[in-house]
């Protein structure tokens, strides 16, 4: 049997910024759908930067980055434990799942 | 002058595009000898992505609104209803991506198959959805043109 010589598993910041990448990017097309149908959720989104579109950036962007160095710090700092797999199918699924979000609601719900 | 900014806003998601596709087939090979190049390109991925972000997003915020009318006059009234819509907040995720790349590429990927596997997948995302967005920009260019040749 060959022996696995290789380094394994990823560091804290990839996996942080990898789980935050997927819930930035769940809430981006949930905030898309949030204010497109509420009015009110516009109105303040502008009333914020002066641009609804900017404030969306600067929520998200937001999220990602505040979330990535968070969820880096459990565990001592080591952030949490997560298999490789685990971080590709969450980070997959988030990206996906924003994206059918955001497509579906032009296409069919607008 | 708006057209010089949009030629720069495709030139640097170009830029971005290729650099990603670069270190997809870079990380594929990945060895000691390429370790720093794979993490150069990939920092310049992002790079590029942030700066054609930028420019884009104040062509938008500035002058886009002449741009939509126009388009919403023409035959092409999806290029803005669909296309500018999705495009707008489609282009945070790939921003958000580009700026990971660098991040999963900061390992070492000629020893760690972990870590070559997230920066393989990264890489392509940031690829596919680079891609998607030239393609929903030139239709969104084409809806202007459309609506200039109907009237």
């Amino acid at each position: 049997m060959k022996a696995n010589l290789e380094n394994t598993g990823v560091s804290q910041y990839t996996r942080s910024f990898g789980l935050s990448l997927a819930l930035a990017s769940v809430v981006n097309g949930l905030l898309v759908v949030a204010k497109e149908k509420s009015p009110a959720v516009q109105a303040g989104m502008q009333r914020l930067t002066g641009n609804h579109w900017v404030t969306h950036c600067v929520v998200i962007l937001g999220i990602f980055g505040v979330g990535g160095w968070l969820f880096a710090r459990p565990n001592g700092g080591q952030g949490f434990r997560l298999a490789t797999n685990r971080l590709i199918g969450t980070l997959v699924a988030g990206v996906v799942t924003g994206t059918v979000i955001i497509l579906g609601f032009y296409l069919i719900g607008d | 002058m708006n057209e010089i900014i949009m030629m720069g806003h495709v030139f640097f998601g170009v830029a971005c595009l290729l650099a990603a596709l670069w270190v997809f087939v870079e990380t594929l090979n990945a060895s000691q000898a390429n370790q720093t190049r794979i993490h150069r390109i990939s920092c310049a991925a992002a790079v590029c992505m942030w700066i054609a972000f930028f420019i884009g997003g104040y062509w938008y915020v500035t002058s886009y609104h002449a741009d939509k009318v126009i388009i919403l006059k023409g035959p092409w009234p999806f290029a803005h209803n669909f296309c500018m819509e999705t495009k707008e907040h489609l282009v945070i995720m790939l921003l958000m991506l580009a700026t990971y790349l660098p991040i999963a590429a900061a390992g070492n990927l000629s020893a760690n198959k972990d870590a070559r596997r997230v920066v393989l997948w990264v890489a392509g995302l940031v690829a596919l959805l680079a891609f998607t967005m030239e393609g929903e920009g030139g239709v969104i260019a084409m809806g202007v043109k459309m609506g200039l040749l109907a009237h």
